[in-house]
């Protein structure tokens, strides 16, 4: 609850704006009866959240080492699998960290999608990073592409909710695929909080260069030293995600790095999520 | 034989830095001062370094008492 109420304190009105639309989408989507098993998620992942930034600070590295692992342990489980997108949903505005990259997505990157735009999401997970952007754009289409068919129920679902569906279209399959097909030319990539998942990073980003228009624009979130029990990949510094754009032909505009407030007693690690607005260059020279 | 009440208290008197606490299988975190969420997680640790026990994470959330926890623990144990 300290938690909820330090967001809603950060950014009264932007608090209160994202929330009552985040749950109201949520309500249509899963029933008002439906609303306190998400908010049940949201403290479920929250505590688990803190559960593994424990272990992580005692043994040193994240647990889990391969997408395999995570997989059996984590991604296979549907039951699961939902309550976590759920709460990774709510954890969205109710993290006053997270929203804070919320702000800075509606303040710092919405502005760059033009009307018309096509918008490619990368693992949209619950949905709702895509969806805010439709809803504040206009004539905009959106294809996310996810592993996960809990993802994909969950995402179609909330764009129902947010009567968005004629605009959003989301497929089921391992979205760095695509760099094997010819690039859909996409006018914005949209990617949260995958790469940390991830074995190779730079075949993420190599995804989201290759599915954007030349000087098209992304918004690309990681983790750095935060810990979840499906976290494999640790980045330490901001420069690492900022390098990993470089490599695949993005160039960092802006970037925001946040972190919570509260941290376990004597942390070792301070848990940050860091947010990146870039652009594909146009040519082989920046 | 383990005393599990005394060890518990051992590790919440360490977590809680005070000697003087006592807790019963009634105590909540409303009983004692700064037992909050991240403090749930170093107590959670705490306990199973104690006894060389693991919690699954929907057993961290849904802990409501100190009982709850001693319960766990005796389960985890006896197991072994």
């Amino acid at each position: 609850m300290a938690g909820v109420l330090e967001a809603q304190a950060l950014a009264p009105a932007a608090f209160s704006r994202i929330a009552n639309t985040y749950l109201q989408w949520c309500s249509d989507a899963l029933g008002t009866s439906a609303l306190e098993r998400a908010v049940d998620a949201f403290a479920d992942f929250s505590s688990a959240v803190n559960l593994a930034q424990g272990r992580y600070e005692l043994a040193g590295h994240y647990e889990h080492k391969s997408y395999d692992e995570c997989r059996r342990s984590v991604y296979d489980d549907h039951a699961s699998m939902t309550d976590y997108l759920w709460g990774v949903y709510l954890s969205n505005f109710l993290w006053a960290h997270h929203l804070e990259l919320m702000i800075f997505f509606e303040e710092r990157f919405l502005s760059k999608v033009m009307p018309g735009a096509r918008i490619v999401e990368i693992a949209p997970g619950h949905g709702g990073w895509g969806l805010w952007a439709l809803n504040a754009t206009t004539d905009t289409r959106l294809t996310g592409y996810d592993i996960s068919a809990t993802s994909k129920a969950i995402a179609t679902r909330l764009a129902v909710a947010a009567d968005l569906s004629d605009r959003a279209d989301y497929v089921r399959r391992d979205a760095l695929q695509l760099s094997a097909e010819p690039s859909p030319q996409a006018q914005v990539c949209i990617c949260c909080f995958l790469v940390e998942h991830l074995e190779q990073p730079s075949q993420l980003l190599d995804t989201i260069s290759h599915v954007l228009a030349p000087a098209g624009y992304a918004f690309f979130t990681g983790a750095l030293t935060a810990a979840q029990i499906d976290h494999i990949y640790e980045f330490r510094c901001e420069s690492e995600l900022v390098l990993l754009g470089e490599q695949a032909g993005l160039r960092t505009l802006e970037t925001r790095s946040v972190s919570p407030n509260r941290r376990l007693k004597n942390a070792k690690f301070l848990p940050r999520s860091m947010a990146l607005v870039m652009q594909k260059r146009t040519s082989a020279n920046w | 034989m383990v005393d599990l009440t005394r060890e518990i208290t051992d590790v919440f008197r360490s977590v809680f830095e005070d000697d003087d606490l006592i807790v019963t299988r009634e105590t909540t975190a409303a009983d004692v001062s700064g037992w909050d969420s991240l403090q749930h997680v170093t107590l959670v640790l705490s306990v199973e370094a104690r006894f060389g026990i693991r919690f699954s994470s929907s057993e961290v959330s849904s802990l409501r008492s100190v009982g709850e926890l001693m319960d766990i623990v005796e389960r985890r144990l006896n197991r072994q």
